[in-house]
Order: C-alpha cells, then structure tokens, then sequence
C-alpha cells in the first residue's frame, strides 16, 4: 500500500513561491515580437487550464478517501494555482497582458469548463473526478507544457517550469495511486458510484466540455504549426501508466476514459469526424451571456509574488 | 515548522484578546473554529487582517440548545444568509467526511470577513519567512503581525519542537 503520508510531507517539503524567481532577470529579450503574437493566445489557454485543473482538485479535496489524501489534494489544488500564477506573471513578464495586467479572457471550451465544475464539479462521484483529472493532466499539461520549453529559451521560463514539472511529476503520481486504492476497493461500491456517473448532467457535460476541450486544445498547437503527435503521444501516457497499475482496471470510468483517449489519438476515427469537430463548432456559437458569472475562484489568480 | 523565521510581532493563547492593533496588517493563523473567535475582535482595530483558515468549522451566532444536528441545521442557515459568494461559503463549510465536527459561536465572524480589509485564505500556510506568511499557490502574503490560534497545526508544532525565542 502507498504511503500516503510519506507523500504528504515530500509535497510539503517541495514547496516553491513566486518570490524565490527572479522575474525581472535577463532574458524576456529572448520572446520576440513573432513569438509574442504566436505564444499569446498559448498562454492564455495553458493558464486557464491549470486555473480549472485547481479547481477540480477542490472538487477532489472534498471526496477524498483518506484524511491524507484530502490534505494532498489541498496542497494540489493550491499548486495549480501558483502554476497559473507563475504562468501569467511569464506572460506579464513577456509583455503578453494589457496595460492593467488583467487575466486574459478565456475561450468558450475554457468557460463551459468553468460552468460544469461551478454546478456539477463538487457532486461528480469520487470514480469520475479522479479518473478524469488524470487524463487532463496527461494530455493537457502533459502536451502544452513540452511545447513552450521547445518553443521558448528563456531560461526564467525553464527554471519555472523546472519546479511545475516536478509538482506536476507528483500529482500524477498521486492521481494513479489513488486510482489503485479505489480499484482495490469493493466490487458493488465501484459499480455503484459507476451508476453515480451515468447521470444526464455528467454524460452531457462530458461530451459538450471535454470532447471539444481536448479538440480545441489539438486544432490551437496544429494552427501554431506543431504536429498533433505531441498531444497524442501525452494521451497515450494516461493508458500507459493505468495499465501498470493492479487495481485501476477494476474501475469502470477509467476503461470509458481510456476508450476514448484511444478514440482522440485516432485521427481517422469517426469520433472526430462526427463528435468532436462538430462539437467545437457548435460551442464556438454558444453566446457567453447564457453561461452567467463564473464564480469569484476564477478572480483569484495573481501576477504578483507579493501581496501585503 | 514553527514561526521561527518570522521578524514581526506573534501573538500565542489569547494574548489578542484587547491586543491594540491600530496600523497593522495581521495575520490570523487558525482552524475556523479559533478564527470565528479571533477574527472579529482583531479587525476591529487592525489595518488589515488576512485570515489563513486551517479547516473549516460551523459557526452558531449563539448557543443553540437541541444537540449536533440542530445547530448544524442552524449554523447552516446562518452562513447561508450572511454570506452570499457561493465560493466562499463554500470555503466556510466544513467538510462532511472528515474534520472538525465542532461548532463555534460568533456573531460577527462573517460580518468581519465581509469588510473589504479581511481576506480569507485558505491556501495551506508551509512557511513563515522574515516578512509574513507564505501559502502553497506561490504569493508571500507580508504582515506585520501573526496570530497563532492554540488549535493551530503551527502552535502544535512549536510545543513539539519548542518555541521560537
């Protein structure tokens, strides 16, 4: 059995703050304006992703097994967000924000996102969050991250990044042990918490947000003029590292999930052809106003290292 | 971890209580139950307060006669009207599974974190360093001062590992 708390305090242990980067070191001459145009609307995304992933984590916190594993997901959910802070204060620091150093807007996909978890996130069973953050790291966090370090040499990006990786290195970990530990659990409690997941809301929040989510994130690095394979090849990951474990195939959202991780390495599938592309365009319609005001988590991102 | 690398003033126990705060940014240190004692007496004269809440608790306006499940019932009313952000009554609400089942009685805890001087925070605290507290999404919150709630996982640490001089 994995030593959750061994974990816990290796986490507490790796704690980093904007304060120990020198942000105003040499090197932001290095992003020029080509780059600047191209990598802005990146950011964007890559910020926000991280934005939702934190709250998800919040969602997690709150149906975690263990005392342990509660704490560790309050340390993740906190993480997440000091990467989306570490990550606008890159783009402050690359003159990527306007004058007022407001937060970059976020797509339609980003904002259906925002939704689902604001109404659904903290009632979604324990199986279907944890299976599903997983994955979102993966190919998300996984794939864009790999991106900027190719695209990008400046080095206080790298050293920032150094310590995300190594965050990020641990939560993976975390969200395949904790697969483990629910695999191994009763056989009735998965098939109940299985039938938890089949609700209407969750099935339509899954196509409508994350089947487009995923797409969107695949045609932006495609129009930047990035082969897919890095996204595919980040997807695949979350197969690869389910597989290792013991338990996790006991879980029936993770076959779901993987079913369809295979589906979006595909590109020939007709799940992209009749599900997924269509759904990017018919999100890109939704008006934004029907979605209402997100709730005040989403203000809580900062550029700032210090706040007194 | 204790709040050794700290260089302004700590208050432990109940040394708040009647503390002149007049001019300061302070800190308070504590789980909701301690907070919802603290927090009201000390933003009546602080500068700012920052309250960095451990776990989250009920709170009761007053004693409530009837058992567990009534003041539940009671302290879940009462966060529901004097607190309208859905996230931040969310972050006021304790956890159903584990935790603090304790219930504490304030009535001007939400009143004083409505003020636009008092922040909750509920990022875990990991270090105090010389010029306030830093919490795990990355920002190091300065302050001048620090209240550490008795329940505090920090008040814990320095009787274990012994106060700071």
């Amino acid at each position: 059995m994995t030593d959750f708390a061994a974990m816990l305090q290796t986490i507490k242990d790796k704690q980093w703050s904007l304060a120990d980067i020198d942000w105003d070191a040499p090197g932001a001459e290095t992003m020029t304006d080509e780059l600047r145009a191209k990598m802005r609307p990146f950011m964007a995304d890559l910020v926000w992703i991280e934005h939702i992933g934190a709250r998800g984590f919040a969602s997690l916190a709150r149906k975690a097994p263990t005392p342990e594993i509660q704490e560790i997901y309050r340390y993740f959910h906190a993480e997440e967000q000091k990467h989306a802070n570490a990550e606008l204060a890159l783009m402050k620091r690359w003159g990527m924000l306007d004058e007022n150093g407001a937060m970059p807007e976020p797509n339609i996909n980003v904002r259906l996102a925002i939704k689902v978890l604001d109404d659904f996130g903290d009632t979604l069973p324990l199986t279907g969050l944890a299976t599903l953050i997983p994955l979102l790291e993966c190919a998300l966090d996984g794939a864009l991250v790999k991106f900027l370090l190719e695209e990008v040499t400046d080095p206080v990006c790298h050293q920032v990044f150094k310590h995300i990786n190594s965050d990020e290195s641990r939560h993976i970990t975390v969200d395949f042990q904790v697969l483990e530990l629910i695999g191994a659990g009763p056989r009735h409690k998965l098939l109940i918490e299985t039938i938890g997941n089949l609700k209407p809301q969750v099935i339509i929040g899954l196509i409508v947000v994350f089947v487009p989510l995923i797409n969107k994130m695949r045609d932006n690095i495609v129009a930047m003029g990035l082969p897919e394979n890095k996204l595919y090849n980040a997807v695949k990951r979350f197969a690869s590292v389910g597989s290792r474990g013991e338990h996790t195939k006991r879980i029936p959202a993770y076959h779901v999930l993987k079913a369809q991780a295979a589906m979006v390495v595909d590109r020939s599938h007709a799940y992209h052809k009749y599900l997924a592309d269509p759904m990017v365009k018919l999100t890109s319609k939704i008006p934004r106003r029907l979605l209402g005001k997100p709730q005040s988590w989403t203000e809580e991102i900062t550029h700032e290292p210090v706040a007194s | 971890m204790t709040t050794a690398g700290f260089r302004g003033e700590v208050l432990r126990g109940i040394e708040w209580f009647s503390h002149d705060f007049t001019g300061q940014r302070v800190a308070v240190v504590a789980p909701g139950r301690e907070a919802a004692q603290i927090v009201p007496e000390v933003a009546a004269t602080a500068r700012s307060v920052k309250v960095f809440q451990e776990e989250p608790d009920w709170v009761v306006p007053v004693r409530v006669p009837g058992g567990r499940a009534v003041s539940a019932a009671v302290a879940r009313f009462f966060l529901r009207t004097q607190v309208k952000d859905p996230w931040i009554r969310r972050l006021l609400t304790p956890h159903a599974r584990f935790g603090s089942r304790r219930t504490a009685v304030s009535v001007g805890y939400y009143a004083a974190l409505r003020h636009p001087d008092c922040k909750l925070i509920t990022w875990p605290v990991y270090a105090f360093v010389a010029d306030g507290v830093r919490t795990a999404e990355g920002v190091e919150h300065h302050v001048d001062c620090v209240v550490l709630g008795p329940g505090s996982v920090f008040a814990r640490d320095e009787i274990t590992e012994g106060r700071p001089a």
